[in-house]
This record gives structure tokens, C-alpha cells and sequence, in this order.
């Protein structure tokens, strides 16, 4: 059986994504003063619209107030979104990820009624996930195929005081931190063990500042997150699960494949646009090979690298299909990603190159796409540390526990 | 073979590095981050390159110049493009042009306008030939559309030219005193048949700048916009013969393969980006540690790094052999094939110092810069047009 027909329900989702998209994303995106500047400020108007449309609480249960949408429907709105805009994509992708792992699984009954009507509620309300710190090294580099050297330990500590606990300690590049209205917080809770606290943005001691890079290397709104003597009560831990949260980063991979995607879109249907517009040679130069092969090529990585990014997505709906051998045990998701990522930087280059000058003039989105392209090639530790993970993976390679984990249990 | 250096072309090689590692290289980052397209560029920088030589160092010697050979042009190119590429770009543009003076002015003319270039240090060239609706029209003219191509319009008018229309991604234009404009002064001939090179002084009445234009890269070197509005030249500014534009490659007797050094100038520009790419990847990998090592140590990054150097000195070879060549007045394809391959090899050369960079989580904006800068290079005259351009040239 093998069926990759769209309901009408996703196949009407995509098409009013499409439509908003048009109408409310791209006028305010492609105005050439905002690609000219060298700061690209949120697109806060077109977020809100975008949240009335549901799309933030898109992947949340309707048990709970959302439109219970699978991995694949969320893939399919980041594409949309992010034909527009990539960072309204990223924002919405992390608060509507995180969105069904915290309320749909991992917060009691008490947690749920405090924190949801007001999540439900409020259209800008979004959500964070605050863990990469200063000085943590996380990637893989040279302990591919070893067991980890140096301390990995969360330096962010939350200690018992009387009814509540005290968070202090930094996190760095946290997505959607300068919106958030409620972080969670990875912390280390005293000997050794490491928990989940739930920090409302308005809790006193929490700060965000912006991270501090000229250049733009994240899509969407990133920040630092300082916590100094925060307060939160005791009923602001996540429960013993909640490294699971970290699971749904896989998830979260997917999502950003369907968002290198859409940028790679919005490249490719400019240049086909403006191929079949331009004479040159006497003719459209989309009648010229030369021209005429590299849209194909850009159409053909971006066709192969959809194909990739669904079928991960199917697979993290559809989990059985890996136990019942229809599809092999691999990190779908960050092959997907990977080849996504050096495809349509590659697609984006070419897609520039049919402008000639106009590629890259600042007033034209060209070299804003192929830029955008890029910060995706370079997302996290790069396609470099993703190749070693998924080598690991095929080796079946299980990484044994540090001695500091060793000593903590 | 013989590949050392003569005193002369050491002496120009080490004179360049100086100047771009202690003038050049610390405004580089600053020029690039500025907003406005206009104010990216420094006088102060080209008044200085200029007192060095760099500005003039292509006049031939019998006309006041430092008449330097296209090996020196090629050691000094890289040398500067090694601290930016944009600023030496713009002393080069005046190198390319000196030679296009020497090849096609008429004495008369040559003292009308390399004596001032001479005197001034900031005299810069320039030559507007690409318009909005004719770029690549201009480098490959469709035979079977004849009226393809340029349409700036030039008439007759007694001793004068009267010049009307409009030319865009200009470089100098913003900066340059003196200008080759290719008007059409037969609009019923083809390009090549109908159009006449033009000596155009930027205060030349009826002729202004308009916008410059904001690029991704290359943020200090000046494109513009020309406007041309009934602007007045005199007969004795024409260049070659009227209607005959195309003599710069077709009669001109120092024929060097492409735009005359221009080929060479960027592949020679791009390999200079590539030895600062490499420099700054090597230094990165023996600096930065991971888990407690340098990066250097890893399997994945002693690979790219090879990479790195393996294009930049294959094309180091590639770009010294065309100046030979040049020297030599060996007419091959050779430059064209060499600037094809410049293009491949600086995009690869500085995307890969990049992935490094972003890779070992260190967010160098000057690794940022290169990438940008290189992309210049497949923008500059649509890059398969110019790899066509090369091919054919191979088949005559």
C-alpha cells in the first residue's frame, strides 16, 4: 500500500495557507525598504493573523482547544509560511511543536487548568525552550563514535526554597524567546538530577536580552534568556517524562526541512516567473538551455528533498511503519533535513543566478532567499555533525553513559 | 618553466601585502557593514593605494605609468583582494581601462585624459556598457534578433555627439572622472556593427549619476546608474572608429582574451579571497578546541581543509600561467576558462570556511562577508553567458 493522496481537509489547510500567505505575508515581506535594511523585525502584524488562523495552535489535541494536526499537515503549513516569511514559519513551527508535548502530555491536570485557557486565550501567546548554554558544548565533532568527553551538565540550577524553587543561571539562543509568555526550563535540581520548570516570561529575575550576533543565523525570534533568583512554585516542575520534550525535537527537525523548503519555493517561483518574462537572446530566456536546465535542476531538488521531508513526517505520525519494516530505522527526519538544507542552498544560488545583477541587489529578495538558504545549511551544528549522528545511527552505535552521569545515579 | 619571481615583481608583491594587511584589511568589515551603498566607499584608502602605485601601475612606462607586466598585476591582485575584494577591485577597474586606453586612444587622446589620470589620485575609471534591458545581450547578440543589445543613443550632431538613454550596474560610477560609454550610433545595425565607443568625463554636461546600487557583496566597490540627457561629447572623444565599438577584441593589437585582463583581474581577485578564506580556516581549526581538542584533529575538517587548498592552489597555477601568457601575447581561451573556474572555486572555497566556522559555533562575520562577496562572481555578466562566451571562443 503506498498512497500519497492528500485529504481534502489538508489539501484545503494548504490552500488557505496559501492564500494568507499571499495576501497577509508577502506584500509586507518583499517591501524593498525591509530587505534593504540590515535588521529584519518580526513581522508582528502578519504573526497575529497568522495565530487567528489557528496556525499556532495547529498541532495541539481538540481535546485541548487546538486542530490536533499530524506532523505532515504541520509540515505542509511551514512550507506555506515560510514561501512568505521564515521566521513567522519558525515562530509559529516552535510554539505549535511544543504546544501539544506540554499540554496534551506533559503537564498534570493542575498545570493544564493554569496554564492553557490563558495559552488558549491569547493569540500572542507563545512558547519557548530554554537549554543551550554558554560554554555547553553539544555537538558531536570529535566524539563520533566515542563515548563524550568534557562536562555536558545543565549549569542552569533550580534549588528548593520553602514553597517554590530558585532559578539562576543562562540560556543562550532560545527560539521564540523575545515573544514567549512561558518558558520551559531546563535546569539541574541539586545531586545530579536534571528537571523541566515551567517560568512564566513575567516572573521577576527573568530577562531577555537579544543574542548578540550582527548577522542573522536563526530563523525566527531568537534571544538570551538570563534567570536571576527566579521564583516559580514547587507545581512548576514537569514530570519525570519530560526529557521526552527533548524527543520532540525529531519533530521539530521535520519542520525545519518544510521550512528550508518554502524558502527554496519562494526562490524557484521567482525565478520561473521572471525567466518567462525576460528576453534575452532574442528570445524568453527560459527558452535558452542554459536557463532552461537549471530550473529543472532547481524544480528536481526541491521535488526529491518534499519527498524526503514527508515521508520523515509520515514516519513520526505513523511509527509502526518502521517496527512492521515498511520503512528502515534511520533518522528519516535528519536525512531529510540534511539533504533538504545543501539542495535548496544549491537551488537558491541557481534560482539567483537567473536575475543576473538583480540577484543581488539588496532591493530584490534573491540574495535574501539564498542568505535564508544558508542560515538553514548552518542550522545547528551543520550538516557536517548531522552526517556523524546519522553514521552513528546506521552503525547502530549506542553511545555509553559518561562518567560524571556514572557518578550522578 | 620557471616560476620565480623577478626583484621587481617581489618588491611590487611585498609592497601590496603591506598595504592590504595594514591599510586595507582593518576598514574592510567596517566599509562592508555599512547600510547606505553610497557611503560604503573611502576616499582616504585609494588616495593611499593611488601614492603606492596601485591605481596607475598598468600606464605603460613611455606614458608616465609603472608599465608593470600582467604577472606583477596578477601578484599585486590577489594580494590586495586577500584583505577585500571590493576595494582592490576598484583599483583594478582603473588597471583594465589603462589598458584599453594604451591599446585603442590615439596619442591626442591619450594625453588628454592619462596625464590628468596620472596626476590625480583620485582619478578613477570606468566603462558603462550594461543597460536595463540589455546585459547579457550585449556579451552574446543573438544573431537572429539584430536589434538586440544596447540602446543608449548617440547622433551626430556637427563636431558633437549627442548622447540620450541610460546604463545601470555601472562600476565608479558614483566615484570615476572618466568613462568608455558604448552608445548605438546605428540603431539599424546589429550591435557589433552599429556601435561606437565614446570617452565620457564625468562632468560632461547633459550626463549624470543616478542611484547606486545596494549589493549583497562587493559593498564598497560603486555600481551606479548613468543618465545621459542630450549630454554633448566632442567628435575627438570617440574611440576607434565610429561604429566600430567591438575593436577593443576584433583589431586592438594587444589582444588579451576576453575583456583585456579583465578575465585574469577577477580570477586573480577571487584567488586572493580564497588565500584569506583558507588562512582564516587553517587558523580556526589550530585555535578552537572541541571537547577539550583542536578542531584540526578531526577527519572531517582535515578534509575540507584540503579541499580548500587544493582549489586554491590549482587555481593560483591556473591564474599565473594566463599572466604569463599575457605577457607573452598568447591569444588563448585561456583567461576566459580561468575566470570560469575563479567562480567555482572562490564560492566552494569560502562556503566550506563558512561551514567551519558555523560549524565549530563561531559566528565570524568576515566568513559571512566572503561567501557574499564571492556570489558576486556568478552576478557580474550572467554566468553561463560568460562560460558560453569562453567556449565559443574555443571553437573559432
Amino acid at each position: 500500500m503506498y498512497d500519497l493522496r492528500l485529504s481534502p481537509e489538508q489539501l484545503e489547510i494548504r490552500d488557505t495557507v496559501r492564500d494568507f500567505v499571499a495576501q497577509e505575508v508577502k506584500p509586507p515581506a518583499l517591501d524593498p525598504t525591509r530587505l534593504e535594511a540590515q535588521t529584519r523585525p518580526l513581522l508582528t502584524g502578519a504573526l497575529d493573523k497568522a495565530a487567528q488562523l489557528g496556525l499556532r495552535t495547529l498541532a495541539l489535541s481538540e481535546e485541548a482547544g487546538g486542530a490536533g494536526a499530524d506532523t505532515l499537515i504541520c509540515c505542509i503549513v511551514t512550507e506555506e509560511l515560510a514561501v512568505g516569511d521564515p521566521d513567522i514559519a519558525a515562530v509559529l513551527a516552535q510554539t505549535s511543536t511544543l504546544a501539544p508535548a506540554l499540554f496534551d502530555r506533559l503537564m498534570t491536570p493542575q498545570q493544564r487548568e493554569r496554564f492553557l485557557p490563558a495559552f488558549l486565550a491569547d493569540d500572542r501567546y507563545h512558547l519557548a525552550l530554554a537549554q543551550h548554554e554558554p560554554g555547553r558544548d553539544a555537538t558531536l565533532g570529535i566524539n563520533y563514535h566515542r563515548a563524550e568527553t568534557g562536562d555536558r551538565s545543565c549549569k542552569t540550577t533550580a534549588l528548593r526554597a520553602d514553597d517554590g524553587w530558585v532559578i539562576n543561571g543562562r540560556k543562550e539562543r532560545v527560539a521564540n524567546a523575545p515573544i514567549a509568555r512561558l518558558f520551559v526550563v531546563e535546569v539541574s535540581t541539586g545531586t545530579g538530577g536534571a528537571g523541566m520548570l515551567l517560568v512564566p516570561s513575567d516572573t521577576p529575575g527573568l530577562r531577555v536580552t537579544e543574542s548578540g550576533h550582527g548577522v542573522r543565523w536563526q530563523h525566527g525570534a531568537y534571544g538570551d534568556v538570563e534567570l536571576a533568583d527566579c521564583r516559580v512554585p514547587l507545581d512548576n516542575l514537569l514530570g519525570a517524562e519530560s526529557q521526552a520534550l527533548l524527543a520532540e525535537a525529531g519533530h521539530r527537525i521535520t519542520q525545519d526541512a518544510a521550512l528550508n523548503l518554502g524558502i527554496g519555493r519562494a526562490a524557484y517561483e521567482a525565478a520561473l516567473d521572471y525567466a518567462q518574462l525576460r528576453v534575452q537572446g532574442g528570445r524568453r530566456i527560459i527558452e535558452h538551455q542554459a536557463i532552461g536546465a537549471k530550473l529543472a535542476e532547481i524544480a528536481i531538488r526541491l521535488e526529491v528533498a518534499r519527498a524526503a521531508t514527508w515521508q520523515a513526517a509520515w514516519v513520526c505520525d505513523n511509527p509502526d511503519a518502521v517496527a512492521g519494516r515498511s520503512l528502515p530505522d534511520l533518522p528519516l527526519a535528519s536525512i531529510a533535513q540534511v539533504f533538504a538544507s545543501e539542495a535548496i542552498y544549491r537551488a537558491a544560488k541557481d534560482a539567483a543566478e537567473c536575475f543576473g545583477a538583480m540577484g543581488v541587489m539588496r532591493d530584490m529578495p534573491l540574495q535574501q532567499y539564498v542568505h535564508d538558504a544558508l542560515v538553514c545549511l548552518h542550522s545547528g551544528a551543520g550538516t557536517g555533525e548531522a552526517k556523524l549522528r546519522i553514521a552513528e545511527a546506521l552503525a547502530g552505535y549506542r553511545r555509553p553513559a559518561t562518567a560524571a552521569a556514572l557518578a550522578a545515579e | 618553466m620557471d616560476f620565480m619571481l623577478s626583484n621587481e615583481q617581489s618588491a611590487w608583491q611585498a609592497t601590496a601585502r603591506k598595504f592590504a594587511q595594514e591599510e586595507i584589511r582593518p576598514i574592510s568589515l567596517a566599509r562592508d557593514e555599512i547600510d547606505d551603498p553610497r557611503e560604503t566607499f573611502d576616499w582616504e584608502i585609494i588616495k593611499k593605494g593611488s601614492r603606492l602605485g596601485f591605481r596607475t601601475m598598468a600606464v605603460p612606462k613611455e606614458w608616465g605609468g609603472h608599465g608593470t607586466d600582467f604577472v606583477t598585476q596578477a601578484l599585486v591582485m590577489a594580494e590586495l583582494a586577500k584583505a577585500d575584494s571590493a576595494i582592490s577591485k576598484t583599483f583594478s577597474q582603473c588597471w583594465k581601462w589603462s589598458h584599453l586606453i594604451a591599446a585603442t586612444c590615439t596619442d591626442e587622446q591619450k594625453r588628454r585624459f592619462l596625464k590628468p589620470f596620472l596626476e590625480d589620485d583620485t582619478f578613477l575609471l570606468g566603462k558603462g556598457i550594461s543597460e536595463p534591458g540589455a546585459g547579457s545581450d550585449n556579451r552574446l547578440p543573438p544573431a537572429d534578433d539584430p536589434k538586440a543589445g544596447l540602446k543608449l543613443r548617440a547622433e551626430r550632431h556637427g563636431d558633437d555627439w549627442i548622447l540620450n538613454g541610460e546604463k545601470c550596474f555601472i562600476a565608479n560610477a558614483s566615484v570615476g572622472k572618466l568613462f568608455f560609454i558604448d552608445a548605438r550610433t546605428d540603431p539599424n545595425a546589429p550591435l557589433r556593427q552599429g556601435t561606437t565607443m565614446f570617452l565620457v568625463p564625468s562632468d560632461t554636461p547633459g550626463f549624470r549619476i543616478g542611484k547606486v546600487f545596494n549589493k549583497n557583496g562587493w559593498r564598497f566597490y560603486q555600481n551606479g546608474e548613468m543618465i545621459f540627457e542630450n549630454a554633448r561629447v566632442p567628435h575627438a572623444n570617440v574611440v576607434g572608429p565610429v561604429n566600430g565599438s567591438d575593436m577593443k577584441t576584433q583589431q586592438a593589437g594587444d589582444r588579451t582574451g576576453g575583456d583585456l585582463f579583465g578575465d585574469l583581474e577577477l580570477a586573480a581577485n577571487a584567488l586572493g579571497v580564497c588565500d584569506d578564506a583558507c588562512e582564516m580556516a587553517l587558523t580556526l581549526a589550530r585555535t578552537t578546541k572541541q571537547g577539550g581538542r583542536h578542531l584540526f584533529e578531526q577527519q572531517m575538517v582535515q578534509l575540507k581543509l584540503n579541499r580548500m587548498h587544493l582549489l586554491t592552489e590549482a587555481l593560483r597555477s591556473f591564474v599565473m600561467r594566463v599572466a604569463w601568457e599575457h605577457d607573452r601575447k598568447m591569444h588563448t581561451a585561456n583567461a576566459g576558462l580561468c575566470m570560469n573556474l575563479s567562480t567555482d572555486v572562490i564560492q566552494e572555497v569560502t562556503e566550506i570556511n563558512l561551514d567551519l566556522h558555523a560549524g565549530a559555533g563561531v559566528l565570524a562575520p568576515r566568513a559571512d562577508k566572503l561567501v557574499r562577496d564571492a556570489m558576486i562572481w556568478s552576478h557580474l555578466a550572467g554566468d553561463s553567458v560568460q562560460r558560453m562566451k569562453v567556449t565559443r571562443r574555443l571553437a573559432r
